[in-house]
């Protein structure tokens, strides 16, 4: 074998330009693959970090189970709420319940039922602008409640209601299945189930108000839990947060909570959708990139079979110095992993040089595009923009490298197959009688 | 006999005419001789040396080599008597332009060793176990590592008059080098046989006989059997036997007055 790699070298050294070329071409092709796949990867890195700073890995957010195929609800109890907060590696749970009140005036108010450990897992986005928090800890059936910052603003202005007043409303209450969540499907949820809707008068008092979560917290009002499931008259919550003591048993917890029959989201979940979104980009990108790397192994073919050409008598003699079909196959195949290995090393410098250029060039051209260094939601949700501008827009992995490393030694060798074959099949004499 | 033909025959078709390059050849050769074939250009020579080398497979008649009868349809035993039973010498030389002198002469060393690593011990194992043993202490031999096969090729560039330009490349050596180069080539594998074919051909007289001086220490020194084809009577003279063809027969006596 080492002897057939010494020979294959010197038969390329014979014709180093040809060879350079060829090289030079695979190269081209491996780094337009490297440098599109080191931009999905870079892209998928940066919008993945942008979820895990903005979105709490630890968490678990517990909804009620709806059994497919039959439809059968499994609520989230009591009880389930003690089993999932037996689970291994789980901090604390904190249940919610979701109502609707509406005003005197006929506004509706989307209410949230929560505990103090609902803060503590939404902490960041439940900070409050003026007053202070229910009376007496949640968990008593008090008639306080803090307004969220749109809920807040808007009862200011439609109402006049400002923190330390009082205000009338109806707590509309459906008999058993769940509703009662949003204000929207009311109406014609009450003619469907259960007979008619009755309106419970309750007087509550703003003892608060939020800042701004930027999120869907700024349209609630929240009121202590168990006031908030007494009014309802449910047995059971809304949603539960599971807070995890680590983000790596977040998936296992989820699993274990999936098991009782909930259903449970985390921002894995997230996560896991942009990395088959970018998956596919990449892969879709990367193909047809990769089309530069068929012109590549075309070259490789022609190169080869006129070398074949050039060398029929050389063929003719190393057979009748007695060289066997699979000496000769081998002897070309060599060249082509030669070629290969040249074509992948090559591919790879140049393919982080592609990726270093996109970096440096594409960058301020996607921020831009992107909406970045506007600080809070400059880039959508994700923040992306922004985040672009702190790290690389290109991320070239070991992993990268190496398949683009062998999409060049395989090509290659692929490529040389059938001229090696037919120099390999080459009759001796004939192949000698050649000038 | 270490060469025998039987009823050769090697059949060409122009369009419809059949050419008889050899046309019932009926050869022996014994291990040891010195051969030399002549006849006129085209009288099939060429041909037969081609079949005894097997570069050419015959249209008819059998061949024996060291006594076993050769398998024309066995590319893998026709690979391995070129390997390991003949050693070829071509008029035009035909070395490797790129390689120098050693590399050439080791050139075909690179193909037996890495034979004997797979299918040749395997395959006679069956065999009975004398012909095993003598099998596996030739291999031996041929299990050569790099500088070994470098060493040996050296050794042969020495014995064929060639010791100090061994690094040369074929273009910066003259004629009568490049041959001897060509011989200690063929006899790279050790072979038992060495088929010339007009190996002086492409030589002046002079270096030419010193050639043919060659091939016939070769023959006394080493006992390997030469068969050289030449169609110059003088070369023919100083070999051992002489055989001529003519148009593809051997033509029994007709040259013996001229060459007493
Ligand atoms: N490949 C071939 N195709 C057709 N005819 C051939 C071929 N090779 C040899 N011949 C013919 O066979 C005959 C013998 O050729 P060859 O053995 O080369 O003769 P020599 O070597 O004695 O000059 C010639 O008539 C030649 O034309
Ligand atoms: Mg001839």
């Amino acid at each position: 074998m080492k002897d057939l790699f010494a020979l294959a070298c010197r038969q390329l050294g014979r014709k180093k330009l040809r060879v350079f070329l060829i090289v030079l071409g695979i190269a081209i092709g491996v780094a337009a693959v490297i440098g599109v796949t080191s931009l999905g990867e870079g892209i998928r890195v940066q919008a993945v970090e942008q979820i895990k700073a903005s979105h709490d890995l630890t968490t678990v957010a517990v909804s009620a189970g709806v059994e497919q195929g039959t439809g059968s609800v499994t609520l989230i109890t009591d009880s389930k709420l003690k089993a999932i907060e037996a689970e291994k590696h789980v901090l604390f749970v904190a249940p919610f319940v979701k109502d609707a009140f509406v005003t005197q005036n006929n506004t509706y108010l989307a209410v949230t039922g929560v505990s103090p450990d609902y803060r503590r897992v939404q902490g960041h986005g439940l900070e409050l602008a003026e007053g202070r928090w229910f009376d007496k800890g949640e968990g008593e059936g008090s008639n306080e409640v803090v307004l969220g910052y749109g809920v807040a603003k808007r009862l200011a202005l439609v109402e006049g209601l400002e923190v330390g007043d009082e205000f009338a409303v109806k707590i509309r209450l459906y008999d058993e299945y769940g509703g009662g969540t949003g204000g929207e499907g009311q109406g014609q949820e009450g003619q469907g189930w259960g007979g008619h809707p009755k309106d419970k008068p309750a007087v509550f008092k703003i003892v608060g108000r939020l800042k701004s979560s930027a999120d869907e917290h700024d349209n609630q009002v929240f009121v202590a839990i168990a006031r908030a499931k007494e009014l309802d008259e449910k047995e059971a919550y809304d949603g539960v947060f599971v807070k995890v003591d680590d983000p790596a048993f977040a998936g296992s917890v989820r699993a274990r909570v999936e098991g009782l029959g909930l259903s449970a989201h985390s921002a894995q979940d997230v996560i896991d959708e942009v990395n088959r979104l970018m998956l596919a980009v990449t892969v879709v990108l990367g193909f047809f990139s990769g089309i530069s790397l068929v012109v590549g192994a075309l070259m490789v073919v022609n190169t080869m079979i006129i070398s074949v050409y050039e060398r029929t008598k050389e063929i003719g003699l190393s057979k009748a110095l007695g060289a066997s079909d699979s000496d000769i196959l081998k002897m070309f195949l060599a060249e082509c992993v030669i070629i290969g290995v040249l074509g992948g090393i090559l591919g790879d410098l140049l393919g982080l040089c592609f990726a270093w250029l996109i970096d440096a060039v594409g960058k301020p051209f996607l921020v831009s595009a992107l909406g970045g260094g506007g600080g809070a939601g400059g880039g959508g949700e994700l923040g992306l923009g922004a985040g672009l501008q702190a790290g690389s827009i290109t991320a070239v992995t070991p992993e990268i490298l190496a398949v683009g490393f062998a999409f060049s030694l395989v090509l290659s060798v692929v490529s040389g197959l059938y001229p090696a074959r037919r120099a390999a099949r080459l009759n001796p004499l004939d192949a000698l009688r050649q000038i | 006999m270490i060469i025998e033909t039987r009823g050769l025959r090697k059949y060409y078709w122009l369009g419809r005419e059949k050419v008889a390059a050899l046309d019932g050849v009926n050869l022996g050769v014994e291990a040891g001789e010195f051969v030399s074939i002549v006849g006129p250009s085209g009288s099939g020579k060429s041909t037969l040396l081609n079949v005894l080398g097997c570069l050419d497979a015959p249209t008819g008649g059998a061949v024996f080599l060291d006594g076993e009868q050769v398998d024309y349809k066995n590319k893998r035993s026709l690979v391995a008597l070129r390997r390991k039973v003949v050693g070829f010498v071509f008029q035009t030389f035909n070395l490797l332009p790129t390689l120098n002198a050693v590399e050439n002469v080791v050139y075909p060393m690179i193909f037996n060793t890495r034979e004997k690593k797979k299918g040749e011990g395997r395959g006679k194992r069956k065999g009975e176990g004398r012909s095993e043993s003598r099998s596996e202490g030739r291999s031996e031999s041929r299990s050569e590592s790099r500088s070994e096969r470098r060493a040996k090729a050296r050794r042969l560039l020495e014995r064929v008059g060639l010791g100090s330009r061994v690094e040369h490349l074929p273009s910066e050596l003259s004629g009568g080098e490049q041959q001897r180069i060509a011989v200690a080539r063929a006899l790279a594998n050790d072979p038992k046989i060495i088929l010339a074919d007009e190996p002086t051909g492409n030589l002046d007289s002079r270096t030419g006989a010193k050639i043919l001086e060659l091939l016939k220490r070769l023959n006394d020194e080493e006992g390997k059997t030469v068969v050289m084809v030449t169609h110059d009577l003088e070369s023919a003279k100083r070999t051992g036997k002489v055989v001529e063809i003519l148009d593809g027969r051997i033509s029994d006596g007709r040259l013996d007055g001229r060459l007493q």
